[in-house]
């Protein structure tokens, strides 16, 4: 019993285990009355996983590697606003170069940060500054509105009820990423660089290329999101998505991302966005408050962070031993 | 070949190092310099005064920022709304009167972070996701108390948190006392002493008998109380608020303690250093905008002038 709990808490399982309860939390509070267990629910979850998924995908890698991608939220901004102004006429153009910029702005950092050995948080940070200066100035401050509305509706139909065309394209990604990660050189490279960056380098590893390679992916995976969101949503803005990175961060380390590097998998991230997304849309379904949402979420974060710090077991078994020692103590004077 | 001789020198050589950054620190600080002070109206009362201002309110977060990333923690999601939040529970409880309510959300902003920091500090959780779960708990809180409205007390007495006092604003006055007894608790107190050797490295602090979680726990309890002095402030000067007062200010805070010169694994920096890094992006921002530069081109040259900075810092300090 004991055990079959071990394994489902294990950091492998965990992510899967974390969104069952969250599924079962939610079905126990809806008692029945069906708002919750519904299609509706189910496609406006993969909405939310669809806007969020892919930069926790992007930063998730990044911390992988035991760097810290900040520039994502950037980067899904900058890619949204250039997608829709370039993408009227030809939507694939904006697509294009929409994901070019991304991978751009990957490839720049990740040559500053492994040329000068930078740390990534410095780097990133002002890669974030910069990325959202520009879209400030490609927009001229303003929101820009996407005339083409035929691809507007045709990225959020529906398909078969359950997801739409963009949710759809958010998922194919994660699945090749897993994919990649699973059984292609490139997974055990990425997880070398994480576990011991020094080690893998005297293995013979190339890791400023994985760097390199990890933060181009992490740009374009961001940027795609960017570029879906902002074409299903019709508009782009330079403000509307500053709020990007700090649900993402969460959904990667809910989703079994070890910030000690080396641990972590695309599945896994994919979980952790989802019980955010489950959350969220499933707590409005059923009629809640929204700030319920924002409490249940921070709970659970800090949940994660309380058992999966490091120290805790020590801490643990100082606090019983010193109670065991008390006692002893006491039985000897009485 | 001796070894005598290698080593003098590498020696010369960390020594030429030293210089350089020296040097370049001392450059980047006289351009922006002669950058301002040619410019046409930067020297009016009112551009100062505008400058005074700037640098206030993002920079006792700053300072407070500057403790968590000089223990190694990185950074805080949090302090922004912890700003907001204490920004609230002054405006709530000014009922009780000024002195009173500004106790209540030091108070507050305290007992906010020091949770955060004694996850981080006694079972080594991640900071950064404990930073971001109280982001999540204080923006649900907020919203269950206020019913997501913006709150307008009729509070009187407002004054001592703003107006001027000898012609200087009275923001600044408690961001600068703030730089002070800052700077006095990292260099001349023990905990202060502490909190560096923590960030430097952590696992020879502890067996040197530091202790190392109260050193972090403190870090982000003087984190908390800084950045509800900003609350306070805000609050003071817009008599109303909500928890979008303080938003933006961690990305903000971050880059002016790394704008600074304080490392980003921690261990090396100082409060003085965040005060000049908050007044050199201040004065960038008001010379750009002097001059006639666009909002959206002044983001954009802010931007690329904190990267070209982090970049030169760390440049420097590599090993």
């Amino acid at each position: 019993m004991t055990r079959a709990v071990a394994k489902l808490l294990d950091p492998k399982l965990r992510p899967f285990t974390v969104m069952a309860g969250a599924i079962v939390f939610l079905g126990l509070l809806d008692r029945g009355t069906g708002y919750f267990f519904s299609i509706g629910t189910i496609f406006s979850v993969m909405q939310l996983f669809a806007t969020f998924g892919l930069v926790a995908l992007g930063l998730g890698l990044s911390i992988l590697i035991r760097e810290f991608d900040l520039s994502v939220a950037g980067i899904v901004g900058l890619a949204g606003c250039i997608a829709v102004m370039t993408g009227v006429g030809n939507p694939w153009l904006g697509l294009v170069l929409g994901l070019g910029a991304g991978v751009v702005s990957g490839v720049i950092q990740g040559l500053i940060m492994t040329r000068l050995h930078l740390s990534s948080v410095g780097v990133s940070l002002g890669g974030l500054l910069t990325l959202q200066g520009l879209t400030y100035v490609l927009t001229d401050n303003k929101t820009v509105a996407y005339p083409n509305i035929a691809v507007s509706l045709s990225l959020n139909a529906p398909i078969a009820h359950l997801i739409s065309v963009r949710s759809a394209a958010c998922l194919a990604v994660f699945v090749v990423a897993a994919l990649a990660m699973a059984y292609t050189h490139v997974g055990r490279d990425v997880i070398a660089t994480g576990s011991d960056r020094r080690a893998a380098r005297v293995a013979g590893l190339n890791t400023d290329r994985v760097v390199i390679g990890v933060f181009a992916a992490s740009g374009a995976s961001a940027a795609l999101a960017g570029v879906l969101l902002s074409y299903s949503l019709g508009a782009a803005s330079p403000v509307a998505l500053a709020d990007v990175l700090a649900p993402a961060a969460a959904a990667a380390i809910v989703g079994g991302v070890s910030v000690v590097g080396g641990r972590g998998s695309p599945m896994g991230i994919a979980a952790g966005v989802m019980t955010l997304c489950i959350l969220r849309s499933g707590l409005s379904a059923i009629g809640v408050e929204p700030y319920v949402h924002d409490l249940v979420t921070g709970s659970i974060l800090i949940a994660i962070a309380f058992l999966d710090a490091p120290e805790l077991a020590r801490r643990v078994t100082a606090w019983r031993l010193a109670r065991v020692e008390r006692q002893a103590l006491a039985r000897k004077s009485s | 070949m001796s070894g005598v001789s290698l080593r003098s020198r590498l020696r010369l050589r960390g020594l030429r190092a030293r210089h350089l950054v020296l040097a370049i620190r001392v450059a980047a600080a006289a351009a922006i310099a002669v950058f301002a002070l040619s410019t046409p109206g930067f020297t009016s009362p009112l551009s100062i005064n505008a400058l005074l201002n700037a640098i206030s309110f993002i920079g006792c977060v700053a300072v407070g920022m500057t403790f968590i990333t000089l223990t190694g923690n990185i950074m805080s999601l949090c302090l922004g709304a912890t700003v907001s939040a204490s920004a609230l529970v002054f405006l709530a409880s000014l009922s009780l009167g000024v002195l009173p309510a500004f106790g209540v959300a030091i108070a507050f902003g305290i007992v906010v972070t020091a949770a955060q920091g004694a996850l981080v500090g006694y079972i080594r959780a991640n900071p950064i996701l404990v930073s971001i779960a109280g982001l999540s708990l204080l923006l649900g809180g907020a919203a269950f108390a206020t019913g997501g409205q913006r709150i307008y007390p009729g509070g009187e007495g407002l004054q001592v948190f703003k107006g001027r006092f000898a012609g200087i604003p009275i923001e600044a006055l408690y961001f600068f006392a703030t730089v002070v007894v800052g700077q006095l608790v990292l260099s001349f107190t023990r905990i202060g002493r502490d909190m560096v050797m923590v960030g430097s490295n952590l696992r020879a602090a502890t067996a040197a008998g530091v202790d190392t979680a109260a050193a972090i726990t403190m870090a982000y309890v003087i984190a908390g109380a800084c950045s509800a002095v900003s609350g306070v402030l805000l609050a003071a000067r817009y008599g109303s608020g909500d928890m979008e007062l303080g938003s933006g200010y961690d990305y903000t805070a971050i880059a002016a303690v790394l704008v600074g010169g304080t490392a980003i694994q921690g261990g090396a920096g100082s409060v003085v250093r965040t005060l000049l890094g908050v007044t050199a992006i201040a004065i960038i921002e008001v010379v750009l905008l002097l001059r006639g530069f666009s909002q959206q081109l002044q983001y954009l040259v802010t931007g690329l002038i904190v990267l070209a900075v982090i970049m030169l810092h760390t440049l420097g300090e590599r090993r």
